[in-house]
């Protein structure tokens, strides 16, 4: 199965989406003091990465390590 | 912004045969590029966080960054065996230094049955059981099972990796789940005729044997609710067509089957057609390997799978020796362009005992056990070493239909059915039904009464 040129349009719009929405959840994630709200931003930002893995796009391979950093940063 | 649906999936993507038609038909140059582009990051991360991979590839004189290809993989990384890892747990338990997260990110821990052996230890990060959840998806879907369907979990929980992987697929998909966990066989039936589920997951031999018990029972599962079965844990469907026969028959269901590695993946999800299975290429890269040379073996011939899984990131592996002995190919009917393991697993490295002369692995007798008729799906294969030679016994329960005149001569010709196939004559040995014992996980198949010294350190 062969991918058209508009398929192709439409696939580099969606990932530009999720990457999109990536940055935005690291954004929400900066200073948030809810442990709940927290859990859930980085279970969706998980999902998230998870999805550009399965588009076939060169990410990183786990994002919790970069939480993990950011943590001992902040 | 429209509202999305309610519930199920949109149409567009119920109607689609594929759970992931970009990646499952990928080409395979394209592929490829994204193999060495993973295999390298996960090089980089279990050197960096291992001390396991740390001292072996130091050992080997070897750093990350010398993996420029996916040869260098093959040919540069030392091969990575179970019995190193469970030799490391030993010494400082529970993983050793094998573990690459902090343990903080250790969110679910299983274990291997032990069938061949010692257990093996086995942690998995949030993140891991998402990506080993999946890999049951790719598999459900091929096979026709939907978000509406309701999936009978025939096991008990226990530490068994295949099933609690099935669970977290379960929720992938979004299918209703119910636990028969604690139920005896004949609770089972009584929960999948009140329940109604559609689907059945088990061991492919449980399954056979809650239909032995419902036809003692006089309940006919071929009416049930049950639509699918799917099945892993050991030889099933796709590597014992009898066994498909049998199982599709007692249920009036369609069949499915996964391979697994509980410390990898639920890494091959079965083709629609039955006659294999394909790696999922999204969680691991493999390729198949001469078990003497150890050189890389030709599409087509048989060789050891060797894996390099992404998705466990609690415990990478590397070149990793599954014993399997798969058949690959990299082009089939269905569309897919994941290598595909005709057949699934062929046969064991370490399930091979050499009989004057000839190898002899334990599927392939199986095989020809299905297809005797009057031989039912109980028998036992018992290892020997006489007169400075292994020697194998099949043990095997007749069908209780069968006349016990005539037990003989079943065995007769199942030993005739072996020879013809196998260039070698093994004893087989009726025994009177209901003599062997029934498991509710693995059946035990392999009896290895050889000295242990004449065993691989792990079936010891």
């Amino acid at each position: 199965m062969h991918l058209t040129g508009e398929d192709t349009m439409d696939l580099q719009h969606q990932i530009m989406r999720i990457q999109q929405a990536r940055e935005l959840i690291a954004e929400a994630l900066q200073g948030v003091d809810i442990p709940q709200i927290e859990a859930m931003l980085r279970n969706a930002d998980m999902e998230l990465h998870w999805a550009l893995w399965n588009l076939g796009e060169p990410v990183a391979l786990r994002p919790e390590l970069d939480y993990a950093a950011h943590a001992d940063m902040s | 912004m429209t509202s999305p649906p309610l519930g199920s999936l949109n149409s567009a993507s119920m109607g689609s045969p594929f759970w992931n038609r970009l990646t499952e038909t990928m080409p395979r140059a394209q592929l490829d590029n994204l193999h060495l582009h993973r295999v390298q990051a996960l090089a980089h991360y279990a050197y960096e966080n291992t001390p396991f991979y740390r001292k072996k590839f130091d050992n080997a004189g070897l750093k990350p960054s010398d993996i420029r290809s996916l040869d260098d993989l093959k040919r540069k990384v030392p091969i990575t065996d179970k019995s190193e890892i469970i030799e490391l747990q030993q010494q400082r338990p529970p993983y050793g230094d094998t573990l690459a997260l902090p343990m903080d990110f250790v969110a679910h821990h299983c274990e291997t049955s032990g069938t061949t052996g010692l257990p093996l230890a086995i942690p998995y990060s949030t993140y891991d059981s998402v990506r080993y959840g999946e890999s049951w998806v790719y598999g459900f879907w091929g096979l026709g099972i939907r978000p509406s369907d309701t999936l009978y979990f025939a096991f008990g929980w226990g530490n068994f990796a295949g099933f609690w992987s099935a669970y977290w697929g379960a929720r992938r998909l979004g299918c209703r789940v119910i636990s028969g966990g604690g139920l005896d066989t004949k609770g089972h039936i009584e929960a999948i005729l009140r329940m109604k589920p559609t689907v059945l997951i088990s061991t492919p031999t449980f399954a056979l044997r809650i239909a032995a018990v419902a036809a003692e029972m006089g309940v006919d599962l071929s009416k049930s609710s049950i639509k699918f079965t799917y099945h892993a844990g050991e030889p099933g469907p796709t590597a014992l067509p009898g066994m498909r026969e049998q199982i599709e028959k007692a249920w009036g269901a369609k069949a499915g089957e996964l391979l697994g590695i509980a410390e990898v993946d639920a890494m091959a999800p079965g083709c629609p057609l039955g006659d294999g299975v394909h790696v999922n290429e999204m969680n691991l890269y493999s390729w198949s390997m001469d078990p003497t040379s150890q050189d890389e073996v030709p599409d087509g011939e048989i060789g050891e799978n060797i894996v390099t899984g992404y998705g466990n990131t609690a415990q990478p592996l590397l070149n990793y020796r599954t014993h399997d002995l798969v058949r690959r190919r990299s082009s089939c009917a269905c569309g897919r362009t994941w290598s595909k393991l005709e057949g699934a697993v062929l046969g064991r490295t370490d399930f091979m005992v050499t009989v004057r002369g000839t190898n002899v692995y334990q599927t392939a007798v199986e095989n020809i056990l299905n297809k005797v008729e009057g031989i039912s799906m109980h028998y036992e294969l018992v290892l020997t070493h006489e007169e400075g030679n292994d020697a194998m016994t099949v043990r095997f329960e007749p069908e209780a239909s069968i006349d016990p005149d005539n037990w003989q001569q079943l065995a007769s010709d199942a030993g005739d059915r072996i020879h013809k196939a196998l260039h070698v004559r093994l004893k087989v040995v009726p025994v009177a039904p209901k003599s062997l014992p029934r498991f509710e996980l693995k059946t035990k198949r392999i009896i290895d009464q050889r000295p242990k010294e004449l065993r691989r350190a792990l079936d010891r």
